[in-house]
């Protein structure tokens, strides 16, 4: 009996095909993501309905606001509320139905903490004469989207509205006409869900 | 000079080991920073500022007006009411709603200029709204089992919204 050479064979991979699908899955996450600006805030939930359609034609400047509510419910903060989301701060609509100070959770200190909020209509001020500043006819050329989420009271979306349409004072000291043209968003949902709203 | 021509020339093999490694870190960042949005859609409204309005032309219909009212707490939907008609509350309020302005708008010559005006309470939620001025707007019809994309009928371009009303609620700021 001849027993066979006890010779360990190194198993060789061919490491090509592999190297080819993680190449695919390369290809198809990088075409996936997206790292375009769309200015949509993740803490607005926006309301659900089955004729929210992608505009077919893209509005030549679009100011979006992100009307929403702080929740945190994993650092026992409930729904605070409503505020804009406006360049990370937080603004109050109105003095009366919107807060002068939420609780949010501080990372580095590990705890909650009061932040304050600003006004809006200071904020909104601002963009109307950048706008002017930039040559742009407010009235006319500018869609506002207002994405609120499903709890905000309607009220305080229309004051925002009126909020917008008021008339302001240019740089040059004329008064101009403010935003006319107006979008509420909402996402998209199936059939069978017409009409349901959304829960808490 | 001695030139090294004898010599076969040595075969390079490229390490596939650090291109694996390089390969697999692109993949978890891109797999990382993936965020999957789901689609949105807009709902354009007529917001007439109140100078204009006033030097609006005489429309040759009166507006069909909508009423939404609230439980002051909650902000849920507790009637809607189409004109002088209550519909109830709830999806199938607003499934009337939406057939009730099919009927109304069914052979009219003015279809075209018919604006509908919603009067929400102030403390009605958001979603509400919507779901209102979607079943103004428009419905969905027809299925993909028929073989194509759902049709989407148009009923009424015109939407706007009454003045708004007082908060019932206490006020939260100040």
């Amino acid at each position: 009996m001849r027993f066979k050479k006890n010779d360990p064979i190194l198993a060789e991979v061919d490491m090509t095909p592999m190297i080819d699908i993680v190449f695919q899955l390369i290809a198809f996450f990088m075409v996936i993501s997206n790292f375009e600006q769309t200015q949509a805030d993740e803490r607005v939930r926006l309301p659900a309905d089955v004729l929210a359609q992608p505009p077919t034609v893209k509005a030549a400047n679009e100011m979006v606001l992100n009307v929403g509510f702080v929740r945190d419910p994993d650092h026992g903060i409930s729904e605070q509320g409503p505020v804009v989301f406006h360049n990370s701060q937080f603004c109050r609509i109105t003095d009366t139905e919107s807060p002068a100070e939420v609780l949010i959770y501080n990372r580095s200190s590990r705890q909650n903490q009061t932040v304050k909020t600003v006004p809006f209509a200071y904020r909104l001020d601002q963009e109307k004469r950048l706008y002017f500043d930039r040559g742009v006819n407010v009235a006319e050329e500018v869609t506002v989207i207002i994405r609120a989420d499903t709890h905000v009271p309607t009220g305080l979306v229309q004051k925002l509205i009126q909020m917008c349409q008021e008339s302001f004072t240019a740089s040059d000291g004329s008064t101009q006409n403010g935003f006319a043209k107006f979008a509420l968003k909402a996402e998209q949902s199936s059939a069978n869900r017409a009409f349901q709203p959304r829960g808490p | 000079m001695q030139f090294r021509n004898q010599k076969t020339p040595e075969k390079i093999e490229p390490q596939m080991a650090p291109m694996i490694d390089v390969v697999f870190l692109l993949l978890i960042f891109f797999m990382l920073t993936l965020k999957i949005i789901s689609p949105e859609g807009d709902f354009n409204i007529n917001m007439p500022a109140v100078a204009q309005a006033q030097t609006e032309t005489p429309k040759l219909l009166p507006d069909f007006k909508v009423r939404l009212l609230a439980d002051v707490a909650t902000g849920q939907l507790i009637e809607v009411r189409f004109g002088q008609r209550s519909l109830g509350t709830g999806p199938r309020a607003f499934q009337l709603l939406q057939q009730t302005i099919k009927e109304q708008i069914a052979g009219s010559p003015y279809a075209d200029e018919i604006e509908i005006e919603i009067d929400a309470d102030f403390d009605l939620n958001y979603e509400h709204v919507i779901s209102a001025v979607s079943a103004c707007t428009g419905e969905v019809s027809g299925t993909t089992s028929d073989g194509g994309t759902p049709k989407i009928s148009r009923f009424v371009e015109k939407i706007k919204f009454a003045p708004p009303r007082q908060s019932q609620r206490a006020p939260v700021g100040g």
